[in-house]
């Protein structure tokens, strides 16, 4: 993660180390929560928080009964990603269960399912939807956090 | 080399809920430690009784009932002497020494005592005496109250570097 970076609300589930550390890594549907600032966000350009995180490998984790608003929700649909076609946006309604994506993003698709992952069906509530993404509210989405 | 002070059972990250029991007389004849897993039992006054999980949650104790920290001090067996525990439940971020160290069949058929590998993400639930395991107890033993429910996940996998404890989110 400290390589390759991450958004504000990215899921992540533990991971092992070999020192004394609770350690993250980007969740692949499992959740342990999300965390709550991106590694390098715009608003932390010119500051004391300009790459900290990914510097000093820390985030701040998540986890509870949240409401949230974020833009690291999956935009479209796994078959779509995966199979090369076109795009196909993914409608999220109020009230919608939402889970972890193969890479850690919120979405309502259990992605174990169509990936064939050994683990699927992904049956753990994390959340659900309280305001869908639209230009009102600048695309983000806004979740109630169950984790 | 450990970096976080470990000088208790069960050492506490972030706190779910946490609420003042009563604990049966089982548990005060036999004491506990800290990380315990507790059940409800019925009591015959007006309190809220716990005993030892029997792979039920209700939650699980943060001290126990007579730690070493505790010598010498106010809290000397304070919660045997006064039938009290404080019960912890929702979700935390723990790391105890309370968790099974060997599979349920090898504890039930005597040695040789097969080791439980834990590794970051299991499943947890309580055992048939209430110790975090990766096991599905009561599956396992065909009780009817099977399936135990699940109450966390692995955070921190038992290790030498941290002195053997448990890294737990729970989730109960």
């Amino acid at each position: 993660m400290a390589t390759q970076g991450w958004v504000g609300g990215q899921g992540v589930r533990w991971a092992d180390s070999t020192q004394d550390e609770f350690i993250v890594t980007f969740s692949d549907g499992i959740y342990g929560g999300f965390l709550l600032w991106g590694s390098n966000e715009p608003s932390d350009q010119f500051t004391s928080m300009t790459g900290a995180q990914p510097l000093y490998g820390y985030g701040t984790f998540c986890a509870g009964g949240w409401i949230i608003a974020t833009i690291a929700f999956e935009q479209f649909t796994y078959a779509s990603r995966t199979g090369g076609g076109p795009l196909v946006p993914i409608i999220y309604t109020v009230g919608q269960r939402v889970l972890f994506s193969l890479r850690g993003l919120f979405t309502n698709e259990d992605e174990w399912t169509p990936s064939g992952d050994p683990r699927a069906p992904n049956t753990y509530f994390i959340g659900n939807v309280v305001q869908a993404p639209a230009p009102e509210n600048n695309n983000y989405i806004v979740l109630q956090t169950s984790i | 080399m450990p970096e976080i002070i470990r000088s208790r059972d069960c050492i506490v990250f972030f706190k779910g809920d946490s609420q003042p029991v009563i604990v049966s007389p089982d548990m005060i004849r036999l004491g506990w430690s800290g990380g315990q897993g507790v059940q409800w039992v019925d009591s015959t006054t007006d309190e809220r009784m716990v005993t030892f999980s029997s792979g039920l949650y209700g939650g699980f104790l943060i001290w126990g009932s007579d730690e070493s920290s505790d010598q010498f001090t106010a809290m000397t067996q304070q919660q045997l002497v006064y039938q009290y525990a404080v019960m912890l439940s929702g979700g935390c971020l723990i790391a105890t020494t309370t968790y099974e160290r060997y599979t349920y069949s090898s504890r039930i058929a005597g040695p040789p005592y097969i080791p439980l590998v834990y590794q970051a993400n299991d499943i947890l639930y309580l055992s048939k005496r209430g110790l975090w395991t990766k096991e599905n107890e009561l599956t396992i033993s065909g009780d009817l109250l099977a399936p135990a429910f699940f109450t966390g996940f692995v955070a921190q996998v038992p290790k030498s570097v941290n002195n053997n404890f448990l890294g737990i989110q729970t989730s109960m």
